[in-house]
């Protein structure tokens, strides 16, 4: 730009200062340079990140039915409130607050919830409260204007229709941790993972794939037109993408058959029984008390409800059929009889003399319950003599006899791959050697024979025991799980039965085994006579596991059911085509023949009658 | 009939005028997108303000300027006047007292007084040349001259437009020479009076935004949000923008308040680049225009009145577009005839008013 003809006397200065006005403008044009050339895909994708929302669309958990098709698990519609932080003011958390009642505790909840999102996250919906009634709904939709950042989004609740009945088999829901929504691919905050039992082993089946609507918001989080979302973000097929609904699960599980389990189990406080199918490995009913209910698990627990759930002394989180190991106590003396037979160690006609103990070295005295007198291997089974298998136990050896124990099965997990399930313990020489101050010591193959020591079982393993004893020594895969199908009932997967292995044991072992068994009911010396319920054909063996008396004082009387010794029953029926065996354990329950054959023997009971009635 | 004839020889500077109109023009396009997420109205709002802001244009640029530089004293007196009437009776606005009502007018007198001012420092100027340069001492007149309305407008506060008063004040102050000493303590008393200004004078909201100026991700909610949100705009805009309405950081409302201090990024975002050096150019060509009319001007006063007005469009558009596009804190300074705003529109149309006059009137002898 010429200056023209200059009539004042400020010289060049005019000249001088074009140029820096024309600097200062160079450096605004190099900003816009940077800004909208250089850096703009990146502001184009963060202006993107502020109109783009995210919502997750929960699929429809799959269902869990029994064999009978009788549905344990389902969904049904809910309302749940989400908040985006983004959008969520302090106005509308005041409106919010009042219009629901929030309480303390789900305050503190939401609050948690708002500060732990940041980044990214502040753009995703959190679910702030749960299925919240029709009312609530009816009173949130009038308000929904002034609720910025609120969202009602209708999704399902999972329904446990029996609440407590098999719920350490079921398990439940609840929400996932902040950690695991950065470690497990494809969980968002707020989403529901499996967190025990079936809902927790086969998660990844039963939970669908989330689908994904993306769609455009303005600064209030408010949903912008269709117009406008479509040319901001295409067509409904691009924006859209929509949940795939999960797989249904079918147990071989018999809601019928374990109702009955858990009705013969009402009046004891703690304990567990399992049904399991002789000639298949299949379960039909696996029950853990006390119990808890699912339904309340899966929502939100109040601070009242946890502390009572997980300060119960008889620990009901625990599923003891798989979580909980015993001794065996007399129970175990079946796997002492066939190796002592399958070794030759013992006849079936030899006699020993029971005077009630044994001597070992100078001060150890080692108990039997009775003085039992003359006892052949029959009527030490008959009749449960100590003093019998403490004999057998010295002749077959410590190593000898676990091999014979993890031959079926213990000292393993039986691979229902289930709850974390323990595998017991099946103790050796050397084991005692590395672990015992005093090493191994005779005392210890001795205790073992008769399932206390260190002999560690759990009542499902007891149950495959007893099912290959009964079945001929095969040793099943126990199943819970029969098929996993589609929404529409196609089959994606099953599960056949499965024989670990056949179990190194003779026809002719495993019939003198069965018909003291057998005895052990029938036989009026038997330890079960007292419990035999007539017109029930059944076998099987109590068993007491004494437990550690250690602490125990006269003082201390509050909790002196801890010292009451564990009562267990494992049996089998009908004795001669067995079908299926069952094990109860009543944890200090006390005397085995008094407390856990009656329930066992009701079981068998209930089970035949089920069946006749429905024309088996 | 020789005195009459020479008033007809009023020449019209049709560069000025297109310029202006070139930048109303775009103004207008602009503030339509922009307001349309805004309570309705806004836009013929700025209409009636252009209507009267060119009214006045077309008064100022009628009237001889050397009245202005008769009436100098008297016009500041004014201008001092309503300030000090504002502090009684104005209206109070987010904690800010700034504006004035005339009859159904709602004015900030604060943003008139930068004319004011203009035309003051040049009226002082113009009977007091200092060819070999300005002592400090001989600053002591017209620092006064400008400390009292600054100090009245921080007063209110106004923390921008008091910044904008002393940065004209500045810019005509070096154009008319200082001391090489003189330049060096004011460097100096100045460094001295930041911080000062930082801790005494600041408020609370106004740290915030330069705080967050400095670190815009340490706060994102706060304050700066806007700046965040307007550095997004204007970068997505890249090179051809989003086109015309379809500006998605303002019209989803995620630029607040974009109508005001916020245009540009408005502007950018839906126009690009592109858009973005055709704005830029209209201003350059302004301020470069109005140092050219004060280059070409007959007295000093008129050159001098020429750069006050040029200055205050210059940092009105640095100040402004350095703040949105994040090189500048955030403080509240409009983008001459872009911004809503009524006052605003007719302080800048008063200033063209002004340039007009001293234009027309070159030829002259």
């Amino acid at each position: 730009m010429s200056l023209g003809k200059q009539q004042t006397d400020f010289g060049k200065r005019f000249k001088y200062l074009m140029w820096i006005v024309v600097a200062i403008f160079a450096i605004m044009v190099a900003r816009l340079f940077q800004l909208q050339i250089v850096e703009g895909a990146t502001y184009q994708r963060k202006a993107e990140n502020n109109f783009l929302h995210k919502s997750i669309i929960a699929p429809v958990r799959g269902l869990i039915e029994d064999r009978n098709g009788k549905v344990l698990v389902h969904n049904r519609p809910s309302y749940n409130v989400y908040i985006i932080p983004r959008f969520f003011t302090e106005k509308s958390y005041a409106k919010l607050r009042s219009l629901l009642k929030l309480d303390d505790e789900q305050i503190h909840h939401i609050e948690k919830r708002i500060i732990a999102a940041q980044g990214e996250q502040r753009y995703f919906s959190l679910p702030a409260v749960r299925d919240i009634d029709r009312n609530q709904l009816a009173i949130l939709e009038t308000n929904l204007a002034q609720l910025s950042g609120v969202r009602l989004v209708a999704e399902t609740k999972r329904i446990y229709p029996y609440g407590p009945l098999a719920a350490h088999v079921l398990g439940y829901l609840n929400e996932v941790s902040a950690g695991e929504v950065k470690r497990l691919k494809g969980y968002h905050e707020g989403d529901r993972i499996g967190r025990y039992g079936v809902e927790r082993r086969w998660e990844f089946y039963l939970r669908g794939i989330p689908g994904l609507e993306r769609y455009v918001v303005d600064a209030r989080g408010r949903k912008k037109s269709e117009a406008i979302q479509r040319r901001l973000l295409g067509s409904v097929k691009k924006r859209r993408f929509d949940p795939r609904p999960g797989y249904n699960l079918v147990l071989t599980l018999d809601a019928d058959v374990q109702k009955i389990v858990e009705r013969a189990l009402r009046w004891h406080r703690s304990g567990a029984a399992v049904v399991v199918q002789v000639n298949t490995g299949r379960i039909l009913a696996m029950a853990s008390k006390p119990s808890f209910d699912p339904n309340m698990l899966s929502g939100r627990l109040s601070r009242e409800q946890a502390r009572k759930l997980y300060d119960n002394p008889y620990h009901p989180m625990l599923d003891k059929v798989l979580q909980g190991s015993y001794f065996p106590g007399s129970t175990y003396k079946v796997i002492p009889a066939v190796a002592a037979l399958e070794e030759r160690l013992v006849d079936p006609s030899e006699i020993i003399y029971c005077k009630g103990y044994i001597e070992f070295g100078k001060a150890s005295k080692f108990r039997c319950s009775h003085v039992h007198g003359p006892v052949n291997l029959h009527y030490a089974i008959v009749r449960s003599c100590n003093v019998f298998f403490y004999r057998m136990a010295e002749r077959i050896g410590m190593d000898r006899m676990a091999r014979y124990a993890r031959d079926f099965g213990l000292g393993t997990p039986t691979g229902l791959g289930l709850n974390s399930e323990t595998g017991g313990f099946i103790p050796t020489k050397a084991w005692y050697n590395k672990n015992m101050p005093g090493g191994f010591r005779i005392g210890n193959t001795l205790n073992s024979g008769v399932g206390q020591g260190n002999v560690l079982v759990t009542p499902l393993q007891l149950a495959m025991v007893y099912a290959a004893i009964a079945n001929g020594g095969k040793l099943y895969l126990p199943q819970i799980v029969d098929r996993i199908e589609t929404p529409d009932g196609q089959v994606v997967q099953d599960f056949p039965q499965k024989i670990r292995r056949r179990v190194q044991v003779s026809p002719k072992t495993l019939n003198i085994i069965r018909s003291a068994l057998h005895e052990v009911i029938n036989d009026p010396l038997g330890t079960a006579y007292d419990a035999r319920i007539p017109g029930i054909d059944a076998s099987g063996k109590t068993g007491t596991a004494q437990v550690a008396k250690r602490g125990m004082s006269a003082k201390n009387r509050s909790d002196w059911w801890r010292f009451m010794d564990h009562a267990w029953f494992a049996s089998y029926a009908p004795t001669s085509h067995p079908q299926i065996v069952v094990v109860v354990l009543i944890e200090h329950g006390g005397s085995a023949a008094r407390v856990a054959a009656p329930v066992a023997l009701k079981i068998i009971r209930d089970y035949f009658a089920l069946m006749k009635s429905r024309g088996h | 009939m020789e005195p009459i004839f020479r008033k007809i020889r009023v020449q019209i500077d049709w560069t000025l005028l297109l310029v202006i109109m070139a930048i109303v023009a775009v103004g207008l396009i602009n503030l339509y997108s922009a307001s349309r997420t805004a309570v309705p109205g806004m836009f013929t709002h700025q209409i009636y303000g252009l209507i009267l802001g060119f009214s006045a244009f077309l008064v100022i640029t009628t009237i001889d300027y050397r009245l202005y530089n008769q009436y100098g004293y008297l016009i500041y007196g004014l201008g001092i006047a309503t300030l000090v009437l504002v502090l009684f009776v104005g209206r109070t606005v987010k904690g800010s007292t700034r504006w004035i009502g005339f009859g159904p007018l709602q004015i900030q007198p604060s943003e008139l007084m930068k004319v004011v001012m203009a035309i003051a420092l040049a009226k002082y100027l113009h009977n007091d040349p200092t060819p070999e340069g300005r002592t400090l001492k001989q600053m002591a007149a017209p620092f006064a001259l400008v400390a009292l309305p600054v100090a009245l407008i921080l007063k209110q506060p106004d923390l921008g437009t008091g910044m904008l008063v002393l940065l004209m004040f500045f810019s005509v102050m070096l154009f008319t020479k200082l001391k090489l000493r003189s330049l060096l303590t004011l460097i100096s008393t100045g460094a001295v009076i930041l911080p000062l200004t930082w801790s005494l004078l600041l408020k609370g909201y106004q740290k915030r935004r330069i705080l967050a100026f400095l670190d815009p991700s340490a706060d994102p909610t706060g304050a700066g949000w806007h700046l965040r949100q307007s550095i997004y705009a204007i970068g997505s805009g890249r090179i051809l923008g989003k086109g015309f309405l379809q500006g998605t950081q303002h019209q989803f409302q995620f630029l607040p308040e974009h109508w005001t201090d916020f245009p540009f990024s408005v502007w950018a975002e839906e126009w690009g680049f592109i858009g973005g050096i055709i704005l830029l150019g209209l201003y350059l060509f302004l301020v470069l225009w109005s140092i050219r009319l004060a280059a070409n001007a007959k007295d000093r006063f008129g050159a001098l009145l020429c750069l006050g007005i040029g200055s205050m469009f210059f940092w009105h558009v640095v100040i402004n577009i350095g703040m949105v596009t994040g090189l500048l804190p955030v403080v509240g300074v409009t983008l001459p005839l872009f911004s809503y705003g009524r006052s605003s529109v007719l302080t800048f149309m008063l200033g063209a008013g002004l340039l007009m006059s001293v234009a027309s009137r070159r030829y002259w002898d």
